[in-house]
């Protein structure tokens, strides 16, 4: 049984887990969290699962967790974990079956006060015009050549076809397309469940949130981004939807063999892996950058709608009412990187299961002009409360391979949350609040209850102080869309 | 049918049980269709038949699972009555029934391996699966 007596503090907000306390731990465990988030993380088995990570072959530094951190399945969710190249393996279970979930933040010179009398609209336009679900069908009927189109291009295959634009693509990790995709390695069955669902939200915790700018904490930053007090935000949260989660059941199926292959031993078979030269492994690269960039032109396509929906209500109503965009960042993704490891460049697969990439000022990959303040990184909370816009540092470079927490992160179950909360009462409670909420599941509404996760301001409080995210900005919401 | 929710923080959980392997793989379909709170399809109007295969036990009832779930979002149905016809360790086949799905949708995004391990016992199998939702 893992308790606080078996994490040794190391600093402010960070504990260690030694190799020692288990046999199989080829490294130690690093957790990022004050005492109740610890309480929290200890509370379930996100600590064990998290412990399991430190036994992949190849695995470097630590296995890490971010104050988030909660129960997943096989990796925990606020995991990091980076295995050294080309020795080390690449595991699906790492990404998990959302590849690349992800967040876009979009911001417009719309006020709050002007934009308030006309929010009922904005929100039944969106929710009209996104579609919602997990079964819902996109705007696209794609054929092969332009699914094939959009696994090898992401967002960019938009462009041009007037969903999406320049700017967009530039201010998109790694540029709204991930290299190495080859759509030979994603199955048949992975493409059907795409075909028709570009341009969809899904449902569970994904959404769509009209947000104000609540607080600024670094004006000049927040300048650079286009991010001002009182204006409006506009967030989307999702994925990949069918075509990756078809593709990381088809490759963590196939992998059950490949560890026998490879003589590979886990405590838990969702963390089944490959080395990353291997064959198997490089085929799962490669079909996991076409579902990534699949997540991206989602998400582009989305951003095209809610524009048009923007423009259909508000159109000569109110001025500036444009999504401009901030930024586009993935929190499921394995990713090629080079970092400094005791003072020597190592090129390492980085896990990023629910945590974000923080590249810090000055890093390879960010666009030109956001080179110095460092990577934008979006951390949604729950819909009754907060999100958060922070920036990359130098010392998530050094510290957590360029990597900072992903959102919330839950403490209550599904189930539970159920059972004290009821859809149609929390949409009544926040529309009290003045957050209207349109849902196409009360029940699942009920599940994503704020009630249901951590604070989300203690979480970046966390990471702020210790220096792997800086704060920005605060928004909250106004309005919520959900499948 | 014979399985229970087990408390899981961000995904659900079920413990499931039957008295041979096939009642188990059904139990299982049951298990997750009911976690999914889709309720049942109504008269039956759609009846597929399929074949899945796996390495072993529990990679048959993954792979079973998320048969299931790609069929019903592939064609928009919902499947409420299971029946296994064949099954060895590495192989099943079965047919099942249900009805198209409408505005209903799942929430599930795949059954796990986590902690997964399909067990033998005096009454028969059981084993305990994690969705992804």
């Amino acid at each position: 049984m893992l308790s606080k007596h078996n994490l040794v503090p190391v600093a402010e907000y960070v504990w260690e887990i030694p190799p020692t306390f288990r046999d199989d731990m080829r490294v130690p465990a690093r957790l990022y969290a004050d005492e109740d988030l610890l309480d929290a993380a200890l509370a379930d088995n996100s600590v064990v699962q998290l412990v399991n990570t430190a036994t992949l072959p190849g695995v470097i530094k630590y296995a890490i967790a971010m104050p988030d951190i909660h129960q997943g399945y096989g990796f925990p969710i606020g995991g990091v974990l980076a295995t050294r190249l080309p020795q080390g393996v690449i595991s699906p279970g790492g990404v998990g079956y959302d590849i690349n979930c992800g967040v876009r933040l979009m911001v417009s010179l719309t006020t709050v006060e002007e934009i308030k009398p006309l929010l009922d609209e904005v929100a039944f336009a969106l929710y009209a015009n996104c579609p919602s679900g997990v079964g819902s069908r996109g705007p696209l009927r794609l054929s092969n050549p332009e699914l094939d189109g959009v696994l090898h291009e992401g967002a960019r295959w938009l462009l041009g076809k007037g969903y999406a634009r320049r700017e967009d693509l530039d201010r998109t990790e790694e540029f709204g397309r991930i290299p190495g995709a080859d759509a030979t390695h994603v199955s048949d069955r992975a493409c059907e469940r795409g075909r028709a669902q570009l341009g969809t939200l899904g449902a569970g915790n994904h959404f769509i949130e009209v947000d104000r700018v609540a607080e600024v904490f670094d004006q000049p930053v927040a300048a650079r981004l286009g991010i001002y007090s009182e204006n409006v935000a506009v967030q989307i949260h999702c994925g990949s939807r069918g075509l990756g989660h078809q593709i990381c059941e088809d490759y963590v199926s196939r992998f059950q063999k490949t560890v026998r292959d490879y003589g590979i031993t886990l405590p838990d078979r969702e963390l089944v892996c490959a080395p990353f030269e291997s064959k198997e492994g490089q085929e799962y690269l490669h079909a996991m950058a076409c579902a990534a960039n699949f997540a991206f032109a989602n998400r582009q396509l989305l951003a095209h709608l809610i524009r048009r929906s923007f423009k259909q209500v508000l159109a000569g109503r109110i001025k500036d009412f444009d999504l401009h965009q901030v930024y586009d960042i993935a929190h499921n993704m394995a990713e090629i990187e080079e970092h400094e490891i005791d003072g020597h460049r190592v090129r390492v697969c980085v896990h990023r299961k629910g945590s974000t990439r923080a590249f810090g000022p000055g890093s390879a990959g960010l666009p030109d002009d956001l080179r110095d303040i460092g990577q934008p990184v979006l951390i949604p909370g729950s819909m009754g409360t907060a999100s958060y816009v922070l920036t990359g540092t130098t010392e998530a470079m050094q510290q957590t391979f360029g990597s900072t927490c992903h959102g919330a992160g839950r403490v209550m179950s599904r189930a539970k949350a159920k059972k004290m909360v009821r859809g149609a009462d929390l949409r009544q409670q926040l529309k009290s609040r003045g957050i209207l909420v349109c849902a196409g599941s009360m029940s699942g509404l009920a599940e994503e209850a704020p009630a249901a996760y951590k604070d989300v301001s203690r979480v970046v409080e966390v990471v702020h102080k210790v220096g792997i995210g800086k704060k920005i900005a605060r928004l909250e919401p106004l309005a919520v869309i959900k499948g | 049918m014979d399985f229970e929710e087990i408390e899981h923080t961000a995904d659900r959980a079920f413990r499931v049980r039957g008295r041979s392997l096939p009642k188990l793989l059904e139990n299982a379909a049951y298990a997750m269709g009911a976690l999914d709170g889709l309720g049942p399809a109504g008269k039956s109007s759609v009846m597929r038949e399929t074949e899945v295969e796996g390495v072993d036990r529990e990679t048959l009832l993954v792979n079973w699972l998320n048969e299931i779930l790609y069929l019903e979002e592939t064609h928009c149905e919902v499947y409420d009555r299971f029946h296994i016809l064949e099954v060895s360790d590495t192989h099943l086949r079965a047919q099942f029934y249900g009805c198209t799905s409408g505005d209903r949708v799942t929430h599930i995004k795949a059954a796990t391996f986590h902690n997964l391990q399909v067990k033998q016992t005096p009454e028969g199998f059981e084993a305990t699966v994690v969705l992804d939702v």
